[in-house]
């Protein structure tokens, strides 16, 4: 009779450690002794029958099967509060292309324009300026744009620019996102004694060329960005919006 | 013992069903529905046509985008962007009418109130009645009154469509002015009156749709949703029947 | 990874080592009462709410603007530009009411089987003041959307305070910061339901469960199993006639909970507004000073006490004696313990006297809601034409108000001075399947 008793304790502690482990080894591990005095040395019939209707194969299996299907709704109850955080449709509204007027922006001049609330700097390059770029190689981490990540293809050639005079990119520091100064003019600067013009973050002391191309030697790891436009007309460009998707 | 499960159980739903009344109540002014359906992707065109013709002069949707709407209508940008926007607003922009609010207070006497939740406000079949019926009034300072909604300030915008409608006194009672009585066709519009009933409820289709575009969405998903529920709960009543053999076992 | 958790669980220990125990005696070896029946769900139905609640509440903060002049747009933003902003809101505004459908049911339980009655007085105070402070954080939330009824349902139960004899008017306007509910009210509720009552209300729903399981639950019987034989088959100095709360109980609630969801997730999906009980038509139009909605009643759930307010008329010059009512309504229920002298705890084997009387309390309860929502007013003379209707809602509205009262003086009559002649309660429980 005694085995009984044991033998029905261990089946239940094998049944119970799928769900939950210390209620089987704090109850029974240490309790099977109290269990056969207050039994008396007798098993209750009752006790014996429980012995046949648990059915360890089933009970395993609609745990097993219930918790699948319930995490899953769970899962599938969480993706609407993660996809709240996306952009909301006025944040893609006001993201939307923009049109700008470059027109009045004179040679040599910066105009900053807001685009997804991004700072899109354009800038009106002069051919001493341009002329500027050839040389600066060595000194770039980056100098033939490679990453294709940082410009479109349209993009991806010594001024960065779709016309050569028109630079477009930007304004966010490659490496912790502050909007770097303009500093347009060819001679030496405190930071650097052979300055040839270009973009100098104030935040760690970056530095790219006219061409939004970083210095080799400074935390930005990577050229400005470049992003999608087009010329409308000489004087227009649309910030967002790729050539040939314009037609 | 099943008995007293039963009383529990009965007494559980006669709570539940003491409240029935009070909804069946809610419901308030007995107008004839409108028959809209808000998944009646048709009649929502027709009725964003209607609107963009007829209402949009006066009446906002300043919580309804352009974008949204070809998005729910089935609508191309440019369908949208050329039949529906005339005010030059930007795809992504909200429907603002153009109607300056100085002069409409002028015209009106207050400003045109903006429709975007009106349907939820004041419910679809509101508006479907309401917009079946103005009659000509003399005495109103516009020259148009509403059965639905007595005095409203708002001319008939639709009487090209539904012709002009007059109305048809009862015999006055002594010191009270004679009650409508119903409404007649005085001159007919370029629609049949069954025609405008169509017009009128792809309106308040309309409306009901800008009023909550998800409406659109939940129901869809809502099917889902159950279904999956339906086959959780049953999966957790086999689980709990499982577990509880232990129970009913040792007692 | 099994030896890694170990190792964590062993330093915790060590440190505290009064954790593990009380973990195990709230969650993994409370034994419960194993006849349980259908009025057992709705206390982890309420905890389940109260999750939805919080979850929910946090990711509608992230796009709701704390101000009169933005917050009704924020809402409609949150239901129109936010991905799945409408779910969440839904979810919300359903559970606020489903809050209130469980915890009504609750309470009625432990009205029906005496679970209020020695020695859990103490669940029972901590459960008044959960459903206070959960009135108080439905109605500041309810004011948040500032539509027409935030606005006027605000400008309404602020007022009540008004009836307070020499500080009411100063009080009421110290309430809302100004001279109508305003800004600075929409912001200090905003905190209020955000903050501060939620920190309150998780504070007592913490004590209400862990005063619960320093005595142990209640039964449909009313008997107390710990008095009875020891011995079951999971533990042998536990009573013959509770099971282990996990896994039977889980599983029995997995299983509420499912059934449960599935009725919520039909209105959220099919019947957000649930005919404008849960969402009011007239709340879908911004707040506006200077028109107040035709038919302005509070939310269903504050009906039957709104109902109590109105039903007292004024006397002696002040409108105080409905807001007495009204506040004595709660305050009575939270004394029960102290009015319901019976010795037997549940219905089963109560005396006739009782079961009636809580029939009435039921019936009562309920049409005064009716009465608050103004659907009497409606049905009256579609019922009875040409009669008058404020006379008659008024005499049946305040033979409810003595139905609900009278409950409580006739409870206490018939239980102090021994009329109760009740059955006898058997030693063990009875299970029904």
């Amino acid at each position: 009779m005694q085995m009984g008793e044991v033998r029905f304790s261990l089946l239940y502690v094998a049944d119970a450690a799928v769900t939950l482990p210390e209620f089987a080894e704090a109850d029974f591990q240490s309790k099977p002794a109290n269990g056969a005095r207050i039994l008396n040395g007798k098993v209750p019939e009752s006790l014996m029958a429980n012995e046949e209707v648990v059915d360890h194969g089933r009970r395993r299996f609609l745990t097993v099967t219930t918790a699948v299907v319930g995490g899953a709704g769970v899962i599938a109850a969480v993706v609407p509060f993660i996809k709240s955080w996306e952009p909301s449709a006025r944040a893609k509204a006001a993201g939307a292309p923009v049109t700008v007027d470059i027109s009045a922006i004179e040679a040599g001049q910066k105009v900053t324009f807001a685009w997804r609330s991004l700072p899109v700097f354009v800038v009106n390059r002069t051919k001493d300026q341009l002329a500027q770029l050839k040389g600066l190689e060595p000194r770039l981490l980056d100098p033939l744009s490679s990453d294709a990540a940082q410009q479109p293809k349209y993009a991806t050639n010594e001024t960065r620019s779709i016309k050569p005079e028109w630079l477009v990119v930007i304004g966010l520091c490659t490496h912790l996102g502050c909007v770097p100064d303009f500093v347009p003019d060819i001679k030496p600067e405190p930071f650097d004694a052979n300055w040839k013009g270009g973009f100098y973050c104030p935040c760690h002391k970056s530095r790219y060329d006219l061409s939004g191309r970083v210095f080799s030697g400074v935390p930005a790891p990577k050229n400005l960005p470049v992003p999608p436009y087009h010329f409308i007309d000489d004087t227009h460009i649309q910030i967002g919006v790729d050539p040939q998707e314009a037609g | 013992m099943i008995k007293r499960y039963l009383s529990s159980l009965a007494l559980a739903l006669g709570l539940a069903a003491a409240t029935v009344p009070a909804f069946a109540a809610e419901g308030g002014e007995d107008l004839p529905s409108a028959g809209a359906n808000v998944a009646d992707k048709a009649s929502l065109q027709r009725g964003a046509k209607l609107f963009f013709n007829y209402c949009v002069g006066c009446h906002s949707l300043k919580y309804v985008r352009y974008s949204r709407l070809a998005t729910d209508l089935d609508l191309s940008e440019d369908e949208v962007m050329n039949n529906l926007n005339f005010t030059g607003a930007k795809f992504g922009e909200p429907v603002i009418s153009h109607m300056p609010a100085d002069s409409a207070k002028a015209w009106f006497g207050k400003d045109p109130p903006d429709l975007s939740l009106e349907a939820r406000a004041k419910g679809t079949d509101f508006i479907y009645n309401y917009l079946l019926s103005f009659y000509l009034d003399p005495s109103r300072p516009v020259g148009w009154n509403n059965t639905v909604f007595p005095n409203a300030s708002m001319p008939n915008p639709l009487w090209e469509l539904q012709g002009l409608q007059v109305a048809v006194h009862g015999a006055a009672k002594p010191g009270e002015e004679a009650a409508v009585e119903k409404l007649e066709i005085a001159q007919p519009g370029r629609m049949s009156p069954e025609e405008f009933k169509g017009a009128a409820r792809d309106l308040a289709t309309f409306l009901e749709y800008t009023a909550e575009p998800a409406a659109l969405q939940r129901q869809s998903i809502g099917v889902w949703v159950i279904l999956f529920l339906v086959a959780l709960t049953f999966l957790l009543y086999l689980l709990k029947h499982e577990y509880w053999k232990d129970v009913h076992e040792s007692h | 990874m099994a030896n890694v958790f170990s190792r964590i669980g062993d330093w915790v220990n060590e440190r505290a080592p009064n954790l593990a125990p009380t973990y195990r005696k709230h969650m993994t070896e409370y034994y419960a009462p194993k006849n349980f029946n259908l009025w057992y769900y709705f206390g982890s139905l309420a905890l389940l709410v109260l999750v939805n609640q919080i979850v929910t509440g946090i990711f509608l903060t992230m796009n709701y603007k704390t101000s009169a002049a933005e917050a009704f747009n924020s809402v409609e933003y949150i239901m129109r530009d936010v991905e799945w902003g409408w779910l969440i809101r839904y979810m919300h505004s359903t559970g606020a009411s489903l809050f209130f459908v469980v915890v009504f049911l609750h309470m009625f339980r432990g009205i029906m089987y005496g679970s209020f009655k020695k020695p859990r007085e103490l669940v029972w105070i901590l459960g008044m003041l959960i459903f206070l402070v959960l009135m108080a954080e439905a109605f500041m939330g309810y004011v948040l959307p500032w539509g027409n009824m935030s606005f006027w349902g605000a400008k309404v139960i602020i007022s009540l305070f008004g009836t307070i004899p020499f500080i009411g008017d100063s009080l009421v306007q110290w309430i809302m910061g100004d001279f109508l509910p305003a800004d600075a009210t929409l912001n200090r509720f905003f905190a209020l339901h955000v903050i501060a009552l939620p920190l309150v209300l998780l504070l007592l729903v913490v004590l209400h469960l862990a005063a619960l399981h320093e005595v142990g639950s209640n039964n449909p019987d009313g008997v107390d199993v710990k008095h009875g034989p020891k011995g079951n088959r999971w533990d042998a100095n536990k009573p013959k006639d509770a099971i282990p709360f996990h896994p039977y109980y889980t599983v029995k609630n997995l299983f509420g909970t499912g059934f449960f969801i599935t009725v919520a997730a039909f209105i959220i999906f099919f019947a957000p507004t649930f005919g404008g009980w849960f969402l009011e038509h007239d709340n879908f139009t911004p707040a506006n000073n200077l028109v107040t909605p035709s038919h302005i009643k509070p939310s269903w759930y504050f009906t039957p006490f709104y109902a109590i307010l109105r039903m007292i008329p004024s006397y002696f010059g002040t409108a105080i004696w409905g807001v007495l009512g009204m506040f004595g309504a709660i305050l009575l229920l939270a004394l029960l313990p102290w009015i319901d002298k019976g010795e037997v705890r549940s219905v089963r084997f109560r005396g006739l006297g009782f079961r009636i009387a809580l029939g009435v309390l039921v019936v009562s309860f309920l049409a005064l809601g009716l009465v608050g929502a103004g659907v009497t007013a409606e049905v009256i003379p579609a019922w009875f034409p040409g009669v008058d209707v404020t006379t008659w809602e008024n005499a049946f509205g305040r033979l409810m108000v003595l139905g609900y009262f009278g409950f409580f003086v006739f409870v206490w009559i018939y239980t102090r001075f021994g009329f109760e002649k009740t059955k006898p309660v058997p030693e063990r429980v009875t299970m029904h399947d």
